[in-house]
């Protein structure tokens, strides 16, 4: 685990989920904290500020990722953190979830959107393009 | 008509002249019958009945000629009477004619001067009985079609389904009950009316603008059009008279479907439910393994292994959830064969508690499981696997969300008609919120606590399917961080 890498906040209500994003960030060279609860997650980024955000989408309640996005989105200290989400979203009549396209992203205050399970490569190129050339500096 | 030869009967006293009658009238095709008086005259006319041609004479012995008449007169309203009388006065013609004869015949006559006579009144006795037929008839026809009339009406009024009928001009020309009660705006509304006077079903009145033409061919258009917060099945199809080619109008049958479109989004919820469900741990296990395969998991065998170990239990418990699934699904068919026999409540919570002493000493939890009172109050009629699964269920679930070194402890009492028991924790609990919840389908509280523990969210669904199956109940009580207390009560079985 690289103390110096950049901070990637997990947050997932499944432990296991939470486990394989670990596995793929930190030999990578991220720093990584994991909550199962937003409300956790929040409070410790208030004293450590992470660069990048990953956060599930079903948890709880249907839209809570969705909430703590937008949580983070209106926080001036936050607002400019990228936000990945992943999620094994159902998509049904009135309720598709999934963003067809950049602006279905915009509209919903994250700036990646992964299907569950995230391919480990698709997942990385995507941290290290949000996080611009630092993160590529600081990626294996 | 009268496929039978007409028949006539012949009462005179003079037998030169009933046999002369008979003779020339059956010569001139007559069935002939002859009688010496007025009494055997309407003895035989009583016995035989249904003559055309009554020929009678005035002057008789005991009964006289009027006095026949009178009394045939009485028996048939058709047959044609004529007086043969040697005295033919006015007087007479008209007293007799009066009685019901048709005409009279003067004596002496020649055959010649009968046949005339009696042909015209066979004819006229063919076109009364067939007036008589043809109104006979009508008035049948007319009761047939009052009665056919009022009985499709009555069908139309008490169907369920509501029904209007449109013609070419666009307008309403029929309604039933049903259609003045689903359809706004249509109760009140004077027949014939507009369609456009239903405001509100601008979307229907489309659809039957289009149909209502003169062109609309046999078939049936079926749309689904919702009316405020009812959806309707509309089928119309066009009024289509006997031998014209063209429509007349449209019959638009509405039918309320609107349960059946909740049913549907229900159903169609839940597959999404379960297709998530699936998709979460099959997720995981694909997640870990690509871990391992693509050497993201390093050499470490131990990490290689606690991934492996991680993807078993999320495999396992996908198998647990897709038995569970199917055992919902046998129940809510009817196809769940529930096999009851009278089984000690105690004996089956023994085995459930000592199939879970494994995963309690793993944790160092204290699991016990007392008796109360007197043996053999404890018989329930229940199907021995389903009892097991419902109490190995609390109790595991119990042991799941209970941290390491807590207590978790199993108890069998009586109480009244019931078999009464206990699982109670001093585990994570339950929010207040999610009480009313944990019966759900997939419903799992998510929090720190309960993201390790794997569940199918469906345990505590089957076991309160497989308690209400047996006429018993299942309660909850919990708060957070204090434990929780499910009680199962199930009927006592009396022999």
């Amino acid at each position: 685990m690289s103390e110096q890498g950049p901070l990637i906040v997990i947050v997932d209500d499944d432990f296991d989920s939470l486990e394989i994003i670990r596995n793929i960030l930190e030999p990578a060279g991220y720093k990584t904290l994991c909550f199962t609860e937003p409300m956790e997650a929040l409070q410790h980024m208030a004293i450590e500020k992470p660069r990048l955000i990953i956060t599930d989408l079903m948890m709880k309640f249907i839209d809570t990722g969705f909430a703590f996005s937008r949580q983070i989105r209106f926080d001036s200290r936050f607002s400019n953190i990228p936000i990945i989400l992943i999620t094994a979203a159902f998509s049904q009549r009135r309720f598709a979830v999934q963003p067809q396209d950049k602006r279905g992203l915009e509209k919903m205050g994250i700036d990646a959107f992964f299907d569950k399970p995230v391919d480990p490569d698709d997942l990385l190129g995507k941290v290290q393009e949000l996080l611009g050339q630092s993160g590529k500096e600081q990626g294996k | 008509m009268n496929v039978e030869k007409p028949r006539i009967l012949v009462v005179d006293d003079e037998s030169g002249i009933r046999e002369g009658c008979r003779i020339n009238l059956e010569m001139e095709g007559y069935d002939v019958d002859v009688a010496e008086d007025g009494f055997a005259g309407l003895k035989t006319f009583k016995e035989r009945g249904n003559y055309a041609v009554a020929l009678i004479d005035l002057k008789m012995p005991g009964m006289d000629g009027l006095e026949l008449i009178e009394k045939i007169r009485e028996l048939d309203q058709d047959v044609v009477m004529f007086v043969i009388t040697a005295y033919a006065t006015l007087d007479t013609a008209v007293e007799a004619t009066k009685k019901g004869a048709y005409g009279y015949i003067a004596k002496p006559f020649s055959p010649d001067e009968i046949f005339l006579p009696i042909k015209r009144g066979i004819e006229s006795r063919n076109l009364a009985l067939e007036t008589k037929r043809l109104r006979q008839e009508r008035e049948n026809r007319l009761l047939e079609v009052a009665f056919e009339r009022s009985k499709s009406n009555t069908i139309i009024r008490c169907m369920t389904d509501g029904v209007l009928v449109i013609n070419r001009d666009k307008q309403i020309v029929l309604r039933n009950e049903a259609a003045r009660r689903i359809i706004p705006g249509c109760e009140n509304l004077p027949l014939p009316a507009s369609l456009s006077a239903l405001a509100d079903l601008h979307e229907i009145i489309d659809f039957l603008n289009e149909t209502a033409t003169a062109d609309f061919k046999p078939g049936i258009i079926s749309r689904e059009v919702a009316i405020g917060e009812t959806i309707f099945m509309v089928n119309v199809s066009p009024v289509m008279e006997q031998g014209v080619a063209s429509s007349a109008g449209a019959v638009a049958v509405f039918r309320d479907i609107t349960e059946l479109k909740k049913l549907e989004t229900a159903k169609s919820m839940f597959v999404s439910m379960v297709a998530h469900e699936v998709k979460r741990p099959l997720g995981v296990i694909e997640g870990y393994l690509n871990l391992i395969l693509s050497g993201r998991a390093g050499e470490d065998g131990q990490k290689q292994k606690e991934m492996l170990e991680r993807s078993l239990i999320r495999a396992r418990t996908l198998r647990q959830m897709v038995s569970e699934l199917m055992n919902l699904t046998a129940m809510e068919t009817g196809n769940f064969a529930i096999k009851r026999n009278p089984l000690n409540i105690s004996t089956v919570v023994k085995e459930a508690t000592d199939s879970c002493l494994d995963k309690a000493k793993e944790k160092e939890i204290d699991l016990s499981l007392s008796v109360e009172g007197p043996g053999g109050q404890d018989v329930v009629l229940a199907d021995k696997s389903a009892m097991f699964s419902v109490f190995a269920n609390l109790i595991d679930n119990a042991i799941k969300y209970t941290p390491e070194r807590g207590h978790v402890e199993v108890r069998v009492e009586n109480a009244g008609n019931y078999v009464k028991v206990t699982v109670r924790d001093d585990g994570i609990g339950i929010d207040a919120g999610e009480k009313d919840k944990i019966f759900d389908e997939f419903f799992r509280a998510r929090n720190k606590y309960t993201a390790r523990i794997p569940g199918t969210g469906l345990g505590l669904t089957v076991a309160k399917r497989f308690v209400g199956l047996h006429q018993g109940k299942i309660t909850v009580e919990s708060a957070p961080a204090q434990g929780s207390v499910f009680t199962v009560f199930l009927p006592m079985w009396e022999e």
